[in-house]
């Protein structure tokens, strides 16, 4: 059994997100950060964190939690911002990936991957490249480009708070019920 | 040698600070206090360059140069007139009589160089 | 030699001899005078004696004593033309003069002979109401022109064609001509041709007459005064004719053809050229032996050819090795790594200020002096003149217009003015636009315009031209003008407006860049392109820009892009709300004013501010935003203008100026458009810019979906 596309021993980075384990391919990993001041851009969905300033360069920052349909991340002494470059069309974009915490770094074969399962856990399954294996636990491998590059993330529409209510939930049409509703909670 | 200049004005020090300045250069310089004393330097001393004041006693600098042309050997002699910035009339004047050019005063030993050099080497 | 300080010093004591001499002649024939006041023999001696001590003295450089006396100069002139008599009372005057005169010459008086001259002066002009009201004149130091003593400056080096034909009796008065021909060669490069047919038959020749005269090509920088002066005594007995035949400035290796030359030059004339040109020979003899022109004449305008290519080809080859050619990319890169270097500096003066260590702090001041003049450096290098993009424009204006059969002229003004490099590039397709647009609905046919008393052809004006950090581009026609009445139905039928609203003036021809508003009846080829002004406007905000129109009906229509001098840094106001920050770019800044919160009781959901009888709305920035917290009790509204309208922004507090070094979001916020970018802070955290334009419209645009919403 294997995942097409999934040919060579790859090395990947293991990181958690609430009590799953996550694996990203390093070859599209550029760094860990420490967490970092963030500057948020107001009005944008709620995964996205914010902007950071790596090395001069102003780099958009994703809470993964948030984005996988999991609660907010929760900042602790161990989190951390995983600098990956992805590819959306033929641009190369840089993003940093908020994650609970960064655990170390694996080689998988191909034989050890498998594909995703069809139903889950509530993951979005579009964004799984495979489930790998360590130490008994499953690692759930990330197709990063994929996961970044849906609309929602490329053409965020800007909400005002003095916009219209888009879910009608409240009739302030305050910016709590456009949020909520980005969240998909 | 040098060529040689006659500077005629009746101010002691201009007749010095023009010879002092043209000396510097290379030129010999004789110098005259009014026309008529110009005139008698003329035919006792070769002379390449006329350089004159125009308000002078005894045969001021217009006459003189008019009687210059008039001397033999100084048909084609440079004249320069030193004149002041209110004379413009006199600059005129001058020319007709047959002066070559002028300097207006006050000038720098440069300035009266340039000026001297456009007639004699 | 020596230089003048010391020229004067060796002279200054015979003068002060002299002028004692002639002081004490002076005393002796105004005592004299006073007895016969009608002898002119005495006035002439008098006036020769001050007019001895000015001259000399201004060779020595005693200038107050030159001054003064120039003033007594001017008053015995008179004298001596009998326009002024002689009183006792003059004499009197001309007497204490002569002290004050022998006061300043032995410097014993100090400064107050300058005063006590000053009283004579005044006294003379009370007793000779002739005496001339400009008083002192300042006495020009140098009787020859000034520049041509100056070492060869900056001045660019031109070419000059000259033509020097002296009076025939140019010997008469003493001048060589040679020797002037020598002068003019140490000014630069030269070529001399001498012409020679005026040279008479034996029998004719007048041994003391000058025949010959001169063409020169000369190439100099000393400027055109330089060769006048070399001229200056025979100028006006002589024939002298000075050109620029070119100014370094032409790319092109060829010059002009020689029938050109000799016509020009008034060598040859245009009928006689034109029969030399059917013959289709080598037009130059073909003329020489037709006897059309002299050898020497066409040996001089062959000359000129020969010559000018030669420089252009020196010239080309000096331009090439005294300049770079980069790859704007770099030079991009180099832009980035200085911002980068701002932004650090910015860290360090933050840094060094919290740490008080006077050496840091003067570290840090010495690193910001550099980094500024390096960035202005690198800023400038990426300047290029906006000329670039207007052979693109000619082009457009000519085919189009001969396409609409229009007659269309296309006038422009500061094309030198320089822009930086990215910002040409992004400005070429808007400016594009509105002239097209001019052209295709702004300027009228040409009988149109006759049968309105204008002239045939159209004109469109492009000036351009710099104002603060700002560079204005402005395209003016004569044409109809916007059509006010046209734009309001549309903009209500496409529900821009509500009905009923009354818009004025400017505002209404603002319309215009609105989507989806075109008032044009019939859709052109030029027009139908599905680029509308809005997309114009859309361009020119990208590049933190604004555009304005304004129109007279039947007179024409005048539209104003302002874009920022650079891309890359921005001076900018940076402003916090809760613990954000944001910066508002400070070119649309007007002023800051505080709002206490009582004042905002009862003014309901619509924000207005009254400043100072100006009735101004303002967006709360921390409400749009969706920024939690309470303001505080005192908040401050920026005031900014955009595309001529006031509109305000609520923010907690001003924190003050700031360089921005603009950053870009990225392609993730490309859709939010009401940020411009980003920058970052001293502290290394980011901020975002403010798009105030943007902002206001999407607030205008929600504000009107949720007045629909809350009516439902």
């Amino acid at each position: 059994m294997s995942v097409p596309g999934i040919t060579h021993t790859s090395q990947y980075l293991t990181f958690r997100l609430g009590d799953e384990v996550f694996a990203l391919d390093i070859i599209q990993v550029r760094e860990v950060l420490d967490y970092t001041t963030l500057t948020k851009v107001p009005c944008t969905p709620d995964f996205m964190c914010g902007v950071i300033n790596l090395r001069g360069s102003v780099v958009p920052v994703v809470d993964m939690r948030l984005k996988f349909g999991m609660p907010k991340t929760e900042k602790t002494v161990s989190t951390c911002i995983i600098i990956v470059e992805i590819k959306t069309g033929d641009e190369h974009i840089i993003i940093g990936a908020l994650a609970d915490s960064v655990q170390e770094v694996i080689d998988l074969d191909p034989g050890g991957i498998e594909p995703p399962p069809r139903i889950g856990n509530g993951l979005k399954v579009d964004f799984i490249k495979g489930m790998g294996k360590r130490n008994e636990k499953f690692l759930i491998i990330l197709d990063i480009d994929r996961a970044f590059s849906d609309k929602e993330l490329s053409e965020m529409e800007t909400d005002f708070g003095i916009g219209i209510p888009s879910g009608g939930a409240e009739e302030s049409g305050n910016k709590k019920a456009v949020h909520g509703d980005l969240a998909g909670q | 040698m040098g060529k040689t200049v006659l500077i005629v004005d009746d101010s002691a020090s201009m007749r010095q600070i023009v010879s002092f300045a043209l000396k510097d250069a290379g030129f010999d310089v004789i110098a005259a206090v009014d026309g008529k004393d110009a005139l008698e330097k003329l035919n006792a001393i070769k002379t390449e360059m006329i350089i004159t004041d125009l308000n002078m006693p005894n045969l001021n600098g217009i006459e003189l140069i008019k009687q210059v042309r008039q001397t033999t050997g100084h048909k084609f002699t440079p004249i320069i007139m030193l004149t002041t910035e209110s004379q413009e009339s006199k600059k005129v004047e001058g020319r007709q009589a047959g002066a070559s050019g002028w300097i207006v005063k006050p000038f720098t030993p440069d300035q009266l160089l340039g000026v001297v050099k456009k007639f004699i080497r | 030699m020596a230089g003048f300080e010391g020229f004067e010093d060796r002279h200054k004591e015979v003068f002060r001899e002299e002028a004692r001499e002639l002081l004490s002649e002076l005393e002796g024939s105004l005592l004299e005078l006073e007895e016969d006041p009608e002898n002119t023999e005495l006035i002439e001696r008098i006036f020769r004696a001050m007019h001895t001590i000015k001259g000399s003295g201004a060779m020595a450089g005693f200038d107050e004593i030159v001054s003064f006396t120039h003033e007594l100069e001017t008053a015995f002139d008179l004298v001596r033309d009998k326009k002024v008599p002689v009183t006792k009372e003059l004499i009197g005057i001309t007497l204490t003069s002569r002290d004050i005169l022998r006061d300043m010459l032995e410097g014993t008086a100090g400064s107050s002979a300058g005063q006590a001259a000053q009283e004579i002066i005044s006294n003379l002009k009370h007793i000779i109401p002739e005496f001339p009201c400009s008083g002192s004149k300042k006495v020009q130091p140098h009787g020859i022109n000034e520049k041509a003593l100056c070492l060869p400056g900056e001045e660019k080096a031109l070419t000059y064609r000259i033509r020097f034909r002296p009076n025939q009796d140019i010997f008469k008065i003493g001048t060589n001509p040679s020797f002037l021909i020598d002068e003019l060669r140490a000014l630069g490069d030269c070529m001399v041709i001498a012409q020679i047919d005026s040279i008479p038959v034996l029998s004719e020749f007048d041994f003391e007459a000058c025949y010959l005269y001169w063409d020169f090509i000369l190439t100099t920088s000393h400027g055109v005064n330089a060769i006048k002066d070399v001229f200056i005594f025979v100028e006006n007995s002589s024939e002298l004719k000075i050109e620029v035949i070119d100014d370094g400035l032409s790319q092109s290796p060829d010059y002009k053809k020689i029938g050109e030359i000799l016509l020009e030059k008034g060598d040859v004339s245009a009928e006689d050229l034109r029969k030399a040109l059917r013959q289709r020979r080598n037009i130059g003899s073909i003329m020489v032996e037709s006897g059309l022109v002299e050898q020497g004449k066409l040996t001089s305008a062959l000359a000129e050819q020969q010559y000018i290519r030669e420089k252009r080809k020196q010239f080309k080859e000096a331009e090439a090795a005294a300049s770079v050619r980069v790859p704007s990319r770099k030079l991009d890169v180099l832009a980035d790594l200085v911002g980068e270097l701002v932004t650090l500096q910015a860290r360090l003066n933050q840094f060094s200020l919290t740490e008080n260590d006077s050496e840091l702090v003067a570290i840090a001041e010495g690193v910001e002096r550099l980094t500024d003049d390096l960035r202005e450096n690198i800023m400038s290098v990426r300047l290029i003149p906006i000329s670039t993009v207007f052979s693109k424009l000619k082009r457009v204006v000519r085919d189009l217009s001969s396409e609409l059969g229009k007659e269309i002229e296309l006038e422009i003004e500061g094309g030198e003015t320089e822009l930086d490099k990215s910002l040409i590039e992004k400005i070429s397709d808007p400016l594009m636009h509105i002239i097209r647009n001019s052209i295709d609905h702004g300027i009228e046919p040409p009988a149109g315009r006759e049968a309105l008393g204008k002239p045939r052809k159209g004109t469109i004006i492009l000036h351009v031209f710099h104002s603060g950090a700002s560079v204005l581009i402005q395209v003016r026609d004569d044409g109809k003008g916007l059509d006010a009445e046209a734009i309001r139905t549309k903009a209500i039928d496409k529900g821009l407006i509500p009905p009923g609203v009354e818009i004025e003036g400017k505002d209404i021809y603002q319309l215009i860049f609105a989507s989806g508003l075109s008032t044009a009846n019939e859709v052109t080829k030029i027009s139908g392109r599905g680029v509308g002004m809005d997309v114009v406007r859309k361009n020119i905000d990208a590049l933190r820009g604004t555009v304005e129109v304004e129109s007279w009906k039947g007179k024409g229509t005048c539209v104003t892009i302002r874009v920022p001098l650079t891309l890359a840094i921005i001076d900018g106001l940076l402003v916090k709300i809760a613990d954000d920050h944001f910066v508002i770019p400070l070119s649309i800044v007007e002023e800051c004013v505080e709002l206490t919160r009582s004042e905002t009781v009862g003014t309901n959901s619509r924000h207005i501010a009254n400043v100072r009888g100006e009735i101004i709305p303002y967006i709360d920035l921390r409400d749009i935003f969706g920024i939690g917290g309470t303001p505080p009790e005192i908040e401050q509204i920026v005031i900014t203008q955009t595309d001529g309208r006031k509109v305000g922004f609520l923010v907690d507090s001003v924190v003050g100026e700031t360089q921005t070094v603009i950053k870009a979001l990225g392609s993730t916020f490309k859709k939010v458009d009401w940020i411009s970018g980003a920058t970052i802070l001293g502290d290394g955290t980011v901020a975002l810019i403010i798009a105030a334009s943007h902002i206001m419209k999407l607030w205008e645009e929600q504000g009107a979906q949720r007045t629909a919403c809350k009516a439902e």
